[in-house]
């Protein structure tokens, strides 16, 4: 005999359990959604934030004079002989002009590493536009190295300057110079550097510990060896950062994987080699010459955290790059490069415009395929087609072609395309053609859900009339079906726009310097679009590539929002419902 | 190009033309007999129009698409006939050359490899030499400059032919050659005349098509002249055609495959059994014996077993993410909160896959190595399974969500309501009455998502390295078979190595691969759906 009272307990209890167990089953549902959404965030914050760099540019305007004999060595103004002329040693002494002191031509070359002489063919193309230039000064404005762009945007390295406020005196305003100071102003820069040294040697002294117990463990020979083999490298470097922290007296020899310092001191920059004395004199060559040898006690040591060895930009190319914003050379201004050039070796000069073009063609080539015979294909499926064996092997061929993965069609274009037709690789056309194969089953199933849902009275009543089959679709049932097929097809055609895989198959990942021409020729030029330009930069050497890379998919994001704004806009406007 | 556009504008005004021609020449014949038209008068335009830009529309694109070919055989076979008495010449010269002799009888008996290369090598230099010198007496006798360019067109060695043409293509046509020789010159100049012959008699020739055309077609135009029958049968036509290449995709797809394939299987001498249970994958094949490191291995095991690592990676975040989701948007959430969500969700599939590489790259990859640093794993890569598969998951958690959502919408409201009048809860329901009712509809969606993950390409390309390592450590870096058809068909390639071949088997066993998933999920969700409409 089961009392009542307990049966209700038992299922009180229960119930409190079953509602906490309620609870957290839809707390998991939130939290997948959130997690969802959290990370389509992440994503395109961290796209976002990783682009801004890429946006900003800082470009370098110098009075350029275009002296006749040097820019048109024939004399008689000609296109032939302005294109003869030797634009990028007039660039070179118009920055040299801007450093006088910079005799040595190791220290030359790296001042001509501050931009690309790429941008000498940018100043001929602008000499060519304007021959009445010639023999007159111009300001020519073009974008610093992408190494020192970022270093002036502040991603390279953090850097910090202090004034010791005490009197010091340098030995002289170029060359090797030497600077005396009453007390020991350098010292902290030592310790500093004695403790980086210290730490280093301890990590690397862990680290071939590590290796060591890693060795004696591990289970085949060869991997012992290697390791081994490790570690003692590891002892070695450690036992010489030791060294470089022990010697004798105060004094230190600067090098590459330290952080650097540099001394501003009269209107001039020092980049300290040595410190010796016990912290009371720096050795250091001028990097921009010095006003005077005045004693004072205004002025700065300038420290740079990040070593040289571990960045592009080396302290001489930073202190005139520094010199050169102070004078007001270098400004800072919106990137126009990114959007009016074409493809680059060079960051600061790549741009996004070949590949737009490139996209563009091939979607035209796309869209011109895609959507009539899809169309045509949706509507025999819809309302011709006799239910039979062949039609049936038609429609499951469509479903299954819509989960083809899409590398497979690449395959098809290399094989069928471009070995088998003979059509030119890396072009639109073939790009295109290739799209519009995998685009076709999403057109063709999105046109008949549209054409489903026209009722069968319109075409009862226009049959009624007395329209022929082919006038009732074409007059009646088409013209309604139109907005659907129209969003369908708009969806498919920006799925194809961001697809990579396929146009890797057919080598559309050529660099191409030249944005193609945007006619009928340009379908069958070297070509690559917007995602195989992005998958390029993201691969790219250079550190600026990757802000870049970063500014093509917001670029690339944004036209395939404008895709799908343009189907939801006309989903929206036209759709009716039956 | 221009005499192609001025053709084409023609093409057009002809067309337009026509339509009117045989519209006006139907009201004509109308209003002459007094009669009325059995089409409409459009149609009489349309059906002039087709049998006018039709057949010479088809010809202009066959001979956009076979002129080039033909000019080049038309110039092959010019090089050959100026060429042919010092072809024979060079012929007649060697059989009865006595070094060449020798090298020949020296090379068919030695067994010996030095001897063989030694004696190839003295043939060939004897041989160039005759050549040489026949060229060298030619040019003393004014032979023509056609004829020495057929001459060296004819010794070269056949790979290199394919480039002489091109070269001389290009220099005829304003393109770039690699090289400027006097016989390419020649050439270049034999082409302009044969390819300025092909082009303007296909153009006259496309041009009396259609005007041929439009005189037959014209003269069909009569009153009784069932003209909207034609011209609907002609639509028909084209609308079944187009249903055509649905299928002959898809043939295009098995036997491009299949058959480069099956030149890969022959390459390998059908060692089916290495390709598909050899575990050292290896393409690069050696080009000389002694060379390190490049063994030609063909064993797709260690790509078999990095796909499917990182798409248990990817499964495991988007099934129970996109299940719970799609469980929380069809039994929980209200209608504006679904409709807000779903689509935001949804814009997960439409990024395209470089950006997800690229953030897998550069966000999730030093992420995950620092963390794996942290824990303590020294070798921790940026390139590794774990940061591929997780981003691949997130990016088919909306394959999962949607299909899923689907097949739980697709529950009948009365299997809910029946387990809601038993006191069941909400989860409860879901747990014990939903799920079990959609179980095939979600498999088939999971299996969907599988076949989307294992033949994605960008991601892992970008994120998942390239070592061909047999590992079962997610931190370290794998290889999986998309990755390995974009690593052997981008760059420079020969196409008929074994190493571009072995791409095309890999994308076979995808192709079968994901196939099957498809064809087993379609058919698993067409069953479930039959059993409650």
């Amino acid at each position: 005999m089961i009392n009542r009272t307990d049966i209700q307990a038992a299922v009180e209890a229960r119930l409190a359990k079953r509602y906490r167990a309620e609870g957290r089953f839809r707390l998991f549902g939130i939290l997948a959604i959130l997690a969802a959404i959290s990370v389509l965030l992440l994503l395109i914050g961290s796209i976002a934030s990783q682009s801004i760099p890429a946006f900003r540019v800082n470009e370098l305007t110098l009075p350029i004079t275009l002296e006749a004999a040097r820019v048109d060595p024939a004399g008689d103004g000609s296109a032939a002989s302005l294109r003869r002329g030797s634009y990028n040693s007039l660039l070179q002494e118009a920055l040299r002009a801007e450093f006088p002191e910079i005799e040595d031509r190791d220290q030359l070359r790296e001042l001509f590493g501050l931009y690309t002489p790429l941008n000498s063919a940018r100043l001929q193309n602008h000499v060519l536009d304007h021959p009445e230039l010639v023999g007159q000064t111009i300001d020519f404005t073009f974008p610093i190295s992408d190494d020192a762009d970022l270093y002036l945007q502040g991603r390279t390295t953090a850097s910090s300057e202090a004034a010791p406020g005490l009197v010091a005196t340098p030995s002289s305003t170029t060359g090797e110079v030497r600077i005396f100071a009453n007390s020991n102003v350098f010292s902290p820069i030592v310790s500093d550097i004695r403790a980086r040294l210290t730490t280093q040697a301890e990590e690397l002294e862990d680290r071939a510990e590590r290796y060591v117990a890693r060795a004696t463990n591990s289970a085949s020979d060869e991997a012992r060896i290697g390791l081994t083999r490790e570690a003692e490298q590891a002892r070695i470097r450690a036992a010489s950062l030791r060294g470089l922290a022990e010697p004798g007296g105060l004094s230190v020899n600067m090098s590459p994987e330290l952080p650097s310092s540099l001394i501003r001191m009269n209107g001039g920059i020092i980049d300290i080699t040595r410190i010796t004395d016990s912290g009371r004199t720096a050795e250091g060559r001028v990097l921009v010459a010095l006003d005077n040898t005045d004693t004072g006690d205004d002025w700065t040591i300038w420290t740079l955290d990040v070593p040289q060895a571990e960045r592009r930009i080396t302290d001489a190319q930073i202190a005139w790059a520094e010199t050169l914003r102070e004078r007001g050379r270098v400004e800072v201004g919106f990137n126009t490069y990114l959007f009016t050039n074409a493809d680059s070796r060079e960051p600061e000069l790549a741009g996004v415009l070949g590949a737009v073009i490139g996209s563009a063609l091939t979607m035209l080539v796309t869209m011109f395929l895609a959507v009539p015979i899809g169309v045509a294909t949706a509507v025999y499926l819809e309302e011709f087609a006799p239910k039979n064996r062949l039609t049936g092997f038609i429609e499951v061929n469509i479903n299954n072609l819509a989960a083809v993965p899409s590398i497979v069609f690449g395959l098809l274009g290399l094989a069928v395309f471009i070995s088998l037709f003979g059509l030119p690789r890396s072009a639109p056309l073939v790009g295109g053609m290739v799209l519009a194969l995998m685009t076709l089953p999403t057109v063709i199933i999105s046109s008949r859900a549209a054409l489903k849902a026209v009722p069968p009275s319109i075409r009862e009543a226009a049959l009624g009339v007395g329209a022929s089959r082919l006038q009732t679709v074409v007059h009646h049932v088409l013209p309604l079906a139109a907005p659907g097929i129209l969003t369908g097809s708009i969806i498919g055609l920006a799925q194809a726009m961001g697809e990579t895989a396929p146009l890797l198959m057919i080598g559309m990942v050529a660099f191409v310097a030249d944005a193609p021409s945007l006619s009928i020729g340009g379908l069958t030029e070297p070509a690559t679009v917007m995602p195989v330009q992005i998958y390029l930069w993201s691969d790219g050497a250079e550190r600026a590539f990757e802000p870049r890379t970063a500014a093509a998919i917001l670029v690339l994001l944004a036209l395939m929002i404008m895709f799908n704004a343009v189907a939801v806009f006309l989903r929206r406007r036209f759709e009716r419902r039956w | 190009m221009p005499i192609n556009a001025l053709i084409l504008l023609m093409m057009l005004v002809l067309i337009s033309a026509a339509f009117y021609v045989g519209r006006s020449r139907a009201l004509r014949t109308a209003d002459r007999e007094s009669v009325s038209l059995h089409s409409l008068p459009n149609y009489h335009g349309y059906f002039v129009a087709l049998w006018t830009g039709v057949p010479a529309l088809l010809l202009m694109a066959a001979m956009a698409m076979f002129g080039p070919s033909l000019t080049g055989n038309v110039i092959e076979l010019r090089l050959n006939q100026a060429a042919a008495p010092l072809i024979e010449d060079f012929d007649s010269r060697q059989s009865e050359d006595s070094l060449i002799l020798s090298a020949q009888r020296t090379l068919e008996a030695s067994a010996d490899v030095n001897a063989a290369t030694q004696a190839r090598a003295a043939l060939q230099n004897r041989r160039t030499a005759i050549a040489e010198n026949i060229a060298a007496s030619a040019r003393e006798n004014g032979a023509s400059s056609l004829t020495l360019a057929g001459f060296e067109y004819a010794n070269l060695p056949p790979e290199r032919r394919g480039l002489f043409m091109n070269d001389a293509r290009a220099l005829a046509f304003n393109g770039q050659p690699s090289e400027i020789t006097p016989a390419i010159e020649a050439t270049a100049s034999a082409f302009r005349p044969v390819d300025r012959f092909v082009r303007y008699g296909g153009a006259a020739l496309a041009v009396l098509l259609a005007m041929a055309g439009l005189a037959w077609s014209r003269s069909r135009v009569k009153a009784g002249f069932r003209a909207r029958n034609r011209v609907e049968a002609a639509f028909m036509g084209f609308l079944m055609v187009c249903s055509g290449i649905a299928i002959l995709t898809t043939i295009g797809i098995v036997a491009s495959l299949l058959f480069e394939s099956l030149r890969f299987f022959e390459a390998i001498n059908w060692r089916l059994d290495q390709f598909l249970f050899g575990t050292q994958w290896s393409p690069q094949t050696a080009i000389r014996a002694d060379q390190v490191g490049q063994t030609g291995a063909f064993g797709a095991v260690p790509l078999f077993a990095g796909t499917f690592m990182i798409t248990i990676i990817a499964i495991l975040v988007a099934g129970p993410i996109g299940l719970f989701a799609a469980i929380y948007l069809s039994e929980y959430a209200g209608k504006r909160t679904r409709k807000i969500v779903k689509p935001v969700m949804e814009i997960l599939a439409g990024i395209p896959t470089v950006v997800y590489g690229f953030f897998a790259l550069l966000t999730v990859g030093p992420a995950i190595r620092a963390a794996a640093e942290f824990v303590g794993f020294e070798s921790a890569v940026t390139q590794s399974a774990l940061s591929a598969g997780l981003v691949m998951g997130v990016m088919i958690i909306p394959f999962v969500s949607s299909l899923s959502d689907d097949v739980i919408n697709a529950v009948p409201q009365t299997l809910r309501d029946g387990a809601y009048a038993m006191g069941a809860t909400k989860s409860e329901t879901v747990k014990q009455v939903i799920l079990p009712a959609a179980l095939p509809g979600i498999v088939g969606a999971f299996l969907l998502a599988i076949s989307r993950a294992v033949g994605e390409t960008m991601i892992v390309v970008m994120a998942a390295g390239q070592g061909a390592n047999l590992t079962a450590n997610p931190l370290e870096s794998v290889t999986t078979i998309t990755v390995q058809i974009v690593m052997l068909l981008t760059g420079d390639q020969e196409f008929d190595s074994a190493k571009t071949l072995s791409a095309f088997a890999l994308g076979l066993v995808l192709f079968i691969f994901t196939l099957a998933l498809n064809v087993i999920a379609l058919r698993v969700v067409q069953k479930y759906r039959e059993k409650y409409d």
